[in-house]
């Protein structure tokens, strides 16, 4: 008995260094938390286009797509960085909708953002009070999300895109 | 006849200190004291470590605006806690929940020190 | 060069401390323990040459060094630039290694110990530093070469660029470090067998002087925070605030538990597992912070590879230990004299507390990270957590403490009983009062009542022992008074800065005065300031009470140059019962937005923190 207490601290660390190992293995950021919204459908928000105040969508009506939903604004440096890998998303999933909400902007600048860098997606929705990134958690800009065909969400990316995340986190789930 | 004084004394502390747990404070019930008191138990996602109400960030500023306009819709503090735990998560809010994941650490250190407590009592009747 | 001449130092004093080990083993031969101590200072010169030549390198801004270039910059004051060596993680574990041979250096000229005993402390110091020293060697070595040749370097944080700060890791690591050679200690102790009296003592002495570093080195953290960081905190329950006070409470629970020793009792086994714990819990807390894996204000530049070379050696060092203190350790066959309460069982208790909390904040640190491997969903444990757990749990210790020295060893009566009575109805008496004329709060209540009792039975125990004793052996009778009574004025000051700190948001316009509760505030004017890595703004204000002028005050914004970053420097006018603190926001339409936080008796925090570490450093004793 005497020597299981004693044993107590032993047994202790290893399972505590089990634990720390196995989550430093996995290489997690602490400043990227997972997302909440996993696994949950979609938010049921209303968008109006940029280029078009009478043109509405309601997310919830995008049915049997799979989605890709980029959060941008014009003033957001990274954004500007990931730009060109949207067009080569959209280039090797062609029936993938790529949605773009343009977040915390002014609409005049975002519309010449995309008037001069190009626009990447099949619809870009008005988010100037930040409200729709409010139900979708984004806390920081680019965020981007992946919605599959039942309309949930299945995958969130917090940062700018890069060609190694495309290729290893978001293609195997196209 | 020391024991029954023991645990006279020791239940007298414990509740009188209970007791005192159980009086909650009284202060001027407020917007402002309820945003500051709201936003003291809220993780600023963009800070490394502060609470929203420390941080004078864009993000911790937008939740600050949301939050002051969902007090003034009378919403409880349970409501916007919630309403933010759905869109950030439980990370977002510096308590841990009281719910079955949380159990072991919530109940562990009052277990223990309950657990060591009748240990000592039983080694000082022991000895005498 | 200067690379080269520091590289060669760390690696000559890993060579010789090779030497010392593979020595250890031919102790019958002739001048093998002349080679030991020699080779302990050499190894030791050469860690300095090394700790040195990057301090030269960083004075000197020589940009070849790759760990000078960045964290460094040429326009950096001299003093922060001298400092700087040791602001990231390459310098800072240099650094580390240095204190660690200092300890085995400053140990081998130690009397008291059997020569046995002395030197197998010496080989286990030796084979810490040994693991420490290639961890710097093979994963975090700061005299990399830069293979382009660099101008200027990438600069330092600016919050970083201060004095306090300065200190900070240095004190810190006298006492993290330092526990090192507690551990030393108790294994070598364990496997000769020899945990006697002598050891007893070496160890006491050795362990007050570290953990009265480590108090100097916490409270120097917080008391930057409470300046710096700009919202009147000092203690945030912050991971990496957290994995420093878990070995000073454990090193707390050691040094009450030395002096239990001393008078017939003996918790041999107790007392070794403390000792190993210590060192134990500053390398997982080493771990914590330079994994990465926490998130942190105070995180440093991380990288995974280096958090599991940690974790290996955090392992086999606790593992090794643990497995000898399991085998080894055997228990003395008197009795405890438990009763309620004398001196033995109130140091129990308190050693059970001070445990029960050092677990609690281990449990709250790590849970998070378990959660998350469990079931990938990221919760927060963060200061209300602590607050709700460790706190309740320290109060009933907090409450013994007042009389705890008082007690006797053999009974369970307390001296002049009446008057601890008395003071403790006075004190209760006080603290309503107080509350009536204030306001009443819980946590208000609890701590000026802890406080003042704990004041007032020292105080009534000073008195006692006077009677008693004269000025005799003052200290040997009154130390534990001192430090009791640092604490009690420490928990004072907590409590009235936190529970009736006034916190005032108000925008002033040049020359407008405002009034907080009876003191004028006015804003006289702002400067502008071109400094040498900095451009300043400056509001200067005037404060007033009965309309004489009592301070100005002058918080301030700042431009840094070279990492264009804007901090905001907290103007404070500190009083001995008050502080009155000031910070500047932003300006709209000529008015500016200030904050205004009056914090009643903060400073006490502080005053009881130096009374604490002026009774561990004066309980150092030959005997």
């Amino acid at each position: 008995m005497n020597k299981l207490i004693l044993s107590l601290p032993i047994i202790l660390i290893f399972i505590i260094s089990i634990f720390l190992l196995i989550f430093l293995l996995q290489n997690k950021d602490p400043n990227v938390p997972p997302s909440a919204l996993l696994d949950k459908k979609i938010p049921p928000v209303n968008l109006v286009d940029l280029f078009n105040d009478n043109k509405l969508i309601n997310l919830s009506n995008l049915k049997n797509k799979e989605i890709l939903i980029n959060f941008f604004a014009s003033w957001c440096a990274p954004c500007k960085v990931e730009h060109p890998l949207l067009f080569q998303i959209k280039k090797q999933n062609p029936n993938l909708y790529i949605l773009g909400i343009n977040h915390k902007d002014k609409k005049h600048d975002a519309i010449n953002y995309l008037n001069q860098d190009g626009n990447p997606y099949d619809f870009v929705g008005v988010d100037k009070k930040g409200l729709i990134g409010l139900e979708f958690g984004v806390f920081g800009l680019p965020e981007t999300f992946l919605i599959n065909k039942s309309g949930k969400i299945i995958y969130k990316y917090l940062g700018p895109l890069t060609k190694k995340v495309i290729t290893n986190e978001i293609q195997p789930l196209l | 006849m020391k024991y029954s004084l023991f645990y006279k004394k020791s239940l007298f502390i414990y509740f009188y200190i209970i007791l005192i747990f159980l009086i909650t404070t009284i202060s001027e019930a407020s917007i402002e004291s309820d945003i500051k008191n709201i936003t003291s138990k809220l993780r600023c996602m963009t800070c490394q470590n502060q609470t929203i109400y420390s941080s004078d960030t864009e993000f911790s500023l937008s939740i600050k605006k949301i939050i002051r306009q969902k007090l003034k819709n009378n919403e409880s503090e349970k409501e916007i806690m919630d309403f933010l735990i759905n869109r950030y998560g439980e990370y977002i809010v510096l308590e841990p929940k009281f719910n079955k994941q949380n159990l072991f650490l919530w109940l562990f250190p009052f277990i223990i020190l309950a657990l060591s407590l009748v240990f000592f009592i039983l080694r000082i009747r022991k000895n005498t | 060069m200067i690379s080269l001449i520091g590289f060669s130092g760390l690696f000559f004093s890993f060579l010789l401390s090779i030497l010392i080990f593979v020595i250890y083993f031919f102790q019958n031969k002739k001048y093998s323990e002349k080679i030991l101590y020699y080779a302990i200072y050499s190894s030791f010169v050469c860690i300095l040459i090394s700790f040195f030549s990057l301090m030269f390198a960083y004075i000197n801004s020589d940009f070849t060094n790759y760990n000078v270039f960045q964290n460094s910059h040429s326009s950096k004051p001299l003093l922060y630039k001298i400092a700087g060596t040791w602001s990231n993680h390459e310098g800072s574990m240099l650094l580390w290694l240095v204190i660690m041979i200092f300890y085995n250096f400053l140990f081998s000229f130690n009397k008291t110990l059997d020569n046995n005993l002395k030197k197998l402390t010496i080989f286990f110091q030796t084979l810490l530093y040994l693991c420490f020293s290639s961890y710097v060697l093979f994963a975090s070595n700061p005299f990399l070469v830069n293979s382009i040749e660099m101008n200027e370097g990438l600069g330092l944080n600016p919050i970083l660029q201060d004095p306090a700060l300065a200190i900070h890791p240095p004190m810190l690591y006298f006492g993290y470090v330092g526990f090192s050679l507690i551990l030393s200690l108790a294994i070598a102790g364990l496997i000769l067998d020899k945990i006697n009296t002598k050891w007893i003592l070496v160890t006491k002495n050795w362990t007050l002087f570290c953990w009265s570093m480590l108090t100097g080195g916490i409270a120097l953290g917080s008391y930057w925070a409470y300046y710096e960081l700009g919202w009147g905190g000092w203690w945030f329950w912050d991971p990496v605030e957290n994995v420093s006070l878990m070995p000073w409470i454990a090193g707390l629970a050691l040094v009450h538990s030395l002096m239990l020793t001393q008078k017939e009792q003996l918790l041999k086994r107790w007392i070794v597992f403390l000792s190993i714990l210590c060192f134990s819990l500053s390398i997982f807390g080493t771990f914590l912070v330079r994994s990465g894996i926490l998130t942190s204000v105070h995180s440093f530049a991380s990288d995974s590879s280096r958090g599991i070379f940690i974790l290996i050696l955090f392992l086999v060092i606790t593992s090794f230990s643990f497995i000898v203190f399991i085998f080894k350790s055997t228990d003395s066959n008197k009795n405890l004299n438990l009763l309620f309460l004398n001196k033995t069982s109130t140091l129990v208790i308190n050693n059970i507390l001070m445990i029960i909390a050092c677990i609690t904040i281990l449990l709250g640190t790590i849970y998070p990270i378990i959660i998350e491997v469990i079931s990938n969903n990221r919760i927060s444990v963060g200061a209300p957590y602590y607050n709700s757990t460790v706190l309740p749990i320290l109060l009933p210790g907090f409450l013994l403490m007042s009389v705890a020295p008082a007690l006797s060893w053999q009974t369970n009566k307390l001296p002049k009983l009446k008057s601890y009575l008395f003071s403790f109805i006075l004190m209760s008496i006080i603290t309503l009062l107080v509350s009536y004329f204030t306001f009443f709060n819980t946590w208000g209540f609890i701590g000026i009542f802890l406080s003042l009792s704990i004041i007032g039975a020292s105080l009534i125990s000073f008195y006692n022992n006077y009677n008693n004793y004269g000025l005799k052996k003052f200290i040997i009778y009154n130390n534990a008074l001192i430090a009791h009574i640092g604490v009690g004025i420490m928990i004072m000051g907590i409590t009235c800065s936190s529970v009736f700190q006034s916190e005032s948001n108000l925008s002033f316009s040049i020359n407008e005065t405002k009034e907080v509760n009876g003191y004028v505030y006015k804003l006289e004017e702002t400067k502008i300031y071109n400094k040498k890595n900095y451009q300043e703004l400056m509001g200067v204000f005037k404060i007033y009470k009965n309309n004489k002028i009592i301070a100005k005050v002058k918080p301030s914004k700042r431009y840094y140059n070279v990492s264009k970053m804007i901090t905001t420097e907290v103007g404070i006018y500190r009083h001995w019962f008050q502080d009155f603190y000031i910070i500047l926001g932003s300006e709209n339409d000529n008015k500016w937005s200030v904050k205004i936080y009056q914090n009643p008796l903060v400073n006490f925090i502080w005053f009881g923190v130096v009374l604490m570490i002026i009774s561990g450093l004066i309980g150092i004793r030959k005997k």
